[in-house]
């Protein structure tokens, strides 16, 4: 509980919600739980009640903020066009400068991030532990993380391959997939390494405002002085590159996210620079990580790039609901993530697909975890292409 | 009574902060009811007969509740009844293709309903432009409609039978699964009776068959008369449109903005037409559509070409209401029917009945029965906006029943349309109503002061208590 607080969200864009309601089967959390509190329109509707009408953060207002994923799935539903994922991650800020979330501890964690050497140390470490099963399998660590990965060699200056913080360290093989298919394509390829420790996208979500801007503002110096594409093969991070430009409002950072693509929608653009080969003899199922379909909206662009490479490409029938993972939700909220997991699961099964593609390493994580034999994109495309050259 | 709702379902299943109390003022209309009481998320009908038993010995009052998306304050609480919250009662229960039937519990999402029997060629056929969120219980109880119920009959005419929980705490089983039920049909009776005959905690509901050939056209007009015209006119012309739906300019654009399907931004007024059926007929049939249109002066004709452009179209229409912000933070929604030859000389009426009230209103409705939908703009933080509103929405109903229409064609009576109800209703109807309604409900203690008005209702025996929403803790 705690006295009144203003939120400083946009009245505007709070406004905009109607009540209407057509988000809520688009929400994870509400179609898991059926619970108005946890529902967009729920979230809304309290966000208002704290900021216009004097209510106290009680515990239920509390869970009702924390519990939301970020996937932003109500937004694309949303036909009056409500901000919610600003919203949201402006009163994370707001709890965090009143001091009662606890992404003030996540603050201490998300350091780590910023560390690539201590990450990837960490990371031996954690998986040398987990392979002795000494981590609790309720903290959601992929099973088998790698011990040690070559870095990545640069091999020409045509573009960026944004190589990040976690993603480095845990999934680097995707990263050298990535590059290889960008080679394939004629483009020589420069990774970012420790010119862009981290993108502050997990941050962000957290409502560690500061600490997102000062990240951002860290990864546009990195790269400035060179107007060259920068590609994500992280959904996560490119939405968060992509969104300096309005959380800066700054001509540089707005430059900056115009430079930005996931690596899936540049390829589609170059489809004809890529090599024909032989499709893969599989049937593989797209799940559209959130940050990909929902905020940047690009998602069409992952079909485009895939479907020459394999030789089925299945949709979900899910409307793209989300998979539960949400950067650090899987850890923070392992229940509510499980139990959209399980969702995504069934829809999995009923497609009958042999891999599922995801454009984002912590879904992959996140669905690997429960048994579901996941692949980035670029892995698919790499093997397409290498298997034509052996 | 918190401790034996807890006892009888779980902790968590039954909630009583202050935040969720606040969320359960609301449903999807302008309308508040005041905090509520404890909210309880059953999980099966056991708990619903328990969750009525407790209340009983409380002497409280319940208000069943879908997935809130009501336009007439249905699902509001007043009195800080016991919400009973049905949305974790969602699974399908039973499929029996051979026999057309599906069990499922009330809380089931209309459009999941309809997608998990999409593989095996079925619909559930009413489809209310919410029905992506709203819940079957919902629909039954407000006998919901849907563009393609023009064809196809609304909620009452896809509903076998239903168990209900009582107010005693009994359960009773309303129609049945083969076709006719003996007796007095009771089943038409909970149909539409907006939960104040009980709750609906299993519903039977008849399955259709999809069809084979659909066509859809999307038409537009430089005056709402000439869309008006043509609609009454297809209809004359014995034609009969799976779907027929006119939107005017202001509501075409901002739905245009937010799904970019291609409706013309520049037409008075837009209709969309569907037909469907066998391939040789429905080329016939909107072959015929388009002539009409072109004898009122159609502006332009188009087909839908792909089975994508026609569901982006229908996403459109289905999402109109929610596109409104984009324009006015704030709302409010009329339903009423009138004849379809009246539908021209009532538009021009609500038009200038908003323009004289100084008031923005769009149109956006279920032309093929004369089902308007005039929606009047505002902002509620605007002082005397939200009167000049109410004062407005009493002349169109007005306009509306002065040419024969009548006042709900399908979002209910609730609590919006009460004070209508005289108007509409000789007191003796209103008498033989409330008489139905205490033999199911003695006490009425389920969903009180909604649908009859005072002095038809035994709503005020319980002295409805009101507590205001901003009272936290
Ligand atoms: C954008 C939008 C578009 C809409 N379009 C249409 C449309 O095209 N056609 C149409 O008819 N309506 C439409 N509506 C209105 C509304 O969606 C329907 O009335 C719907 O049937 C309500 O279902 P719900 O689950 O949301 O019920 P709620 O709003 O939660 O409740 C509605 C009523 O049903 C009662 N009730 C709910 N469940 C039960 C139960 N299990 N047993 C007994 N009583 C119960 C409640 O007490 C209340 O009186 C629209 C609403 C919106 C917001
Ligand atoms: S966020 Fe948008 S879709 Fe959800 S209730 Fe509000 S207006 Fe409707
Ligand atoms: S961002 Fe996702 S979890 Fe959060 S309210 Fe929107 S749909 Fe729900």
């Amino acid at each position: 509980m705690t006295g009144p607080i203003d939120l400083l969200l946009d009245p505007e864009a709070l406004n905009g919600c109607v009540q209407c309601g057509l988000c809520l089967p688009h929400c994870p959390t509400y179609r898991v739980t059926g619970e108005e509190a946890l529902s967009p329109r729920g979230r809304i509707k309290l966000m208002r009640e704290v900021q216009d009408h004097g209510a106290p953060v009680t515990k239920d207002v509390l869970r009702s903020f924390e519990t939301c994923v970020q996937c932003r799935g109500c937004e694309s539903a949303c036909p009056s066009a409500v901000p919610f994922g600003h919203l949201i991650e402006q009163t994370r800020a707001s709890l965090v400068r009143e001091g009662i979330s606890r992404s003030a501890l996540m603050r201490i964690a998300l350091k780590a991030l910023e560390f690539p050497r201590l990450l990837r140390l960490g990371t031996a470490f954690l998986s040398i532990a987990n392979r002795m099963k000494l981590i609790p399998k309720q903290l959601g660590l992929p099973a088998r993380l790698p011990v040690r990965q070559p870095a990545i060699p640069s091999t020409g200056q045509d573009v960026f391959l944004f190589t990040g913080c976690v993603m480095d360290a845990w999934q680097r093989d995707v990263h050298a997939a990535g590059a290889r298919v960008l080679e394939a394509a004629g483009f020589g390829v420069t990774p970012t390494n420790e010119l862009v420790p981290c993108c502050g996208a997990l941050h962000a979500h957290a409502g560690l405002s500061d600490d997102a801007r000062r990240l951002a503002e860290k990864a546009i110096r990195g790269l400035s002085g060179d107007d060259r594409p920068i590609l994500v093969d992280s959904a996560g991070c490119g939405a968060s590159m992509k969104d300096f430009g309005r959380m800066l409002d700054t001509e540089e950072a707005k430059a900056f996210s115009e430079r930005v693509f996931d690596i899936g929608e540049w390829l589609a653009n170059h489809l004809d620079r890529l090599p024909e080969v032989a499709p893969l003899d599989l049937s593989v199922a797209i799940q559209d990580p959130c940050h990909l379909r929902h905020v940047q909206r690009v998602h069409e662009t992952t079909r485009a790039a895939l479907s020459p490479f394999v030789s089925t490409l299945i949709e979900l029938d899910d409307d793209g609901l989300c998979c539960g993972a949400g950067g650090a939700f899987m850890v923070l909220e392992p229940a509510m993530a499980g139990s959209i997991r399980d969702r995504k699961c069934a829809s999995i099964e009923r497609s009958g697909a042999d891999v599922i593609a995801s454009a984002n390493p912590g879904c992959s994580m996140h669905l690997a975890d429960a048994g579901v034999k996941m692949m980035h994109p670029m892995e698919l495309i790499d093997r397409a292409i290498a298997a034509a050259r052996a | 009574m918190l401790r034996d709702l807890r006892r009888a379902l779980s902790r968590e299943r039954v909630r009583y902060g202050a935040a969720d109390r606040t969320l359960f003022a609301h449903d999807a209309s302008v309308f508040e009811g005041g905090l509520s009481g404890p909210i309880c998320f059953p999980e099966s009908t056991a708990e619903v007969q328990d969750i009525m038993r407790i209340a009983m010995q409380h002497e409280r009052s319940v208000v069943p509740r879908g997935a809130g998306t009501g336009l007439t304050g249905g699902a509001i609480p007043l009195g800080a009844p016991i919400v009973v919250a049905m949305t974790k009662m969602d699974t399908i229960l039973e499929v029996d293709i051979a026999n057309g039937v599906a069990w499922v519990e009330p809380g089931v999402v209309n459009l999941d309903l309809t997608r998990s029997l999409s593989e095996l060629g079925f619909n559930f056929a009413p489809d209310p432009s919410s029905q992506q969120v709203c819940t079957i219980g919902g629909n039954v109880a407000n006998n919901a409609g849907g563009p393609h119920c023009l064809a196809y009959g609304v909620t009452d005419a896809h509903v076998l039978a239903i168990e209900v929980v009582l107010s005693s705490g009994d359960v009773v089983t309303l129609g049945s699964v083969r076709g006719e039920s003996l007796g007095l049909d009771l089943r038409g009776a909970f149909v539409g009776s907006e939960g104040t005959l009980g709750i609906a905690t299993k519903i039977a509901v008849r399955l259709s068959k999809n069809p084979p050939a659909v066509r859809t056209l999307l038409l537009s007009f430089s005056s709402m008369r000439d869309a008006a015209q043509t609609v009454s006119d297809v209809v004359a012309a014995g034609i009969v449109p799976a779907a027929m739906e006119v939107m005017d300019r202001e509501i075409t654009n901002a739905v245009e903005n937010y799904v970019g399907a291609g409706y013309p931004r520049d037409a008075a007024a837009v209709l969309l037409a569907e037909v469907e059926g066998l391939e040789g007929g429905v080329e016939i049939d909107s072959q015929r559509i388009v002539e009409v249109a072109q004898s009122n002066n159609a502006k332009s004709i188009h087909r839908a070409e792909s089975e994508a452009e026609r569901a982006l179209l229908w996403k459109g229409r289905k999402t109109a209401f929610g596109a409104i912000a984009q324009i006015k933070p704030d709302y409010y929604l009329h339903d009423s029917v009138v004849p379809r030859s009246k539908l021209a000389d009532v538009l021009e009426s609500i038009y200038e009945i908003g323009a004289r009230h100084d008031l923005m209103v769009m149109n956006v409705f279920h032309a093929g029965d004369g089902n308007l939908h005039p929606i009047l703009l505002y902002d509620g933080r605007i002082a005397g906006e939200l009167e000049r509103v109410h004062a407005a929405g009493a002349e169109i109903v007005r306009a509306c029943l002065a040419v024969g229409g009548v006042l709900s064609g399908e979002h209910g009576i609730g609590v919006e349309k009460q004070p209508y109800m005289e108007e509409q209703f000789s007191s003796d109807d209103l008498d033989h109503q409330e008489r139905l309604r205490r033999s199911f409900d003695p006490m009425c203690r389920v969903n009180p002061g909604k649908v009859l008005p005072e002095g038809h209702s035994c709503a005020d025996i319980q002295a409805l208590r009101s507590i205001p929403t901003g009272v936290w803790g």
